[in-house]
């Protein structure tokens, strides 16, 4: 029988992954804790005292515990611990989803970030948009800034070909390439 | 490319968002629907040439709104949220 595993390259080790490039670099970043948070978002903030707005796309978020917005009425909630916040539906009119193994994150700083953004989507970064949820290198992607640096959240499954797409953008990049 | 209005997010890239038909073209419903308003429904499209209402859906935000745009030109003339009610 054909091993189809061949196919497909191998996943690196999330915790000592790293791409480095001049003017780029680029690491996932393991343990963050994720919510989804669905429904009525004033609720929520009533609820649990955190930030119902959140940031949208490129977006600068601050601090150890903020929000991205998905959707007029999804959130990202991303913390560094967990929140004291039950999973499930709430009374209120919101539901909360552990969503912190279903989304890989990565980082990316350095003096070319304005250059990677632009291979990754034509989505002008300094125009304000309500929703951080966007197409990044022709995949779903949850996209901000935070502390200086571009986050990027993406479902797991697609984690290792982000990875390998970012691997060509920074060899691109390197090289002046305008591929 | 286009840039497509969100209701929500604002201007988007066109590749991120589907067609969802055309607006006013409501399910018929009960069971006395005589098979002409069926095929009506299913198979019959308006394609005006000029201002057009169409269904979109921006699949990253899961935003359902209302697009009118001109079919000639691509000039987009508005977008709407939908509230879950049925677009006129």
């Amino acid at each position: 029988m054909r091993d189809l595993a061949e196919k497909w390259s191998v996943a690196p080790d999330w915790q000592s992954a790293v791409i480095a490039a001049p003017g780029l670099v680029v690491r996932a970043i393991a343990g963050l804790n994720q919510l989804l948070v669905s429904g009525d978002l004033d609720a929520w903030t009533r609820a649990s005292g955190l930030d119902g707005n959140g940031v949208g796309a490129f977006g600068t978020a601050q601090g150890d515990r903020y929000a991205a917005r998905l959707a007029r009425d999804r959130l990202l909630v991303v913390s560094n611990g967990p929140l004291p916040v039950a999973t499930g539906w709430h009374a209120e009119g919101f539901a909360v989803t552990a969503i912190s193994a279903g989304l890989q994150v990565f980082e990316v700083e350095g003096s070319a970030l304005d250059a990677f953004i632009a291979r990754g989507t034509t989505l002008d970064p300094r125009q304000a948009s309500a929703s951080a949820a966007l197409s990044f290198a022709g995949i779903s992607a949850i996209v901000y800034r935070h502390q200086g640096r571009l986050r990027i959240h993406v479902d797991r499954g697609l984690a290792a070909y982000l990875w390998t797409w970012m691997e060509t953008a920074a060899s691109n990049i390197t090289a002046g390439s305008g591929n | 490319m286009q840039l497509f209005p969100c209701p929500f997010c604002g201007p988007r890239d066109e590749t991120e968002f589907h067609y969802g038909g055309d607006a006013g073209n409501a399910r018929p419903d009960g069971v006395d629907v005589p098979i002409e308003r069926w095929a009506d429904y299913l198979y019959l499209r308006t394609n005006p040439k000029g201002t057009a209402r169409e269904i979109w859906v921006h699949m990253n935000c899961g935003e359902f709104f209302v697009m009118e745009r001109d079919t000639v030109t691509h000039k987009v003339l508005s977008s709407t949220a939908l509230g879950g009610e049925h677009a006129a």
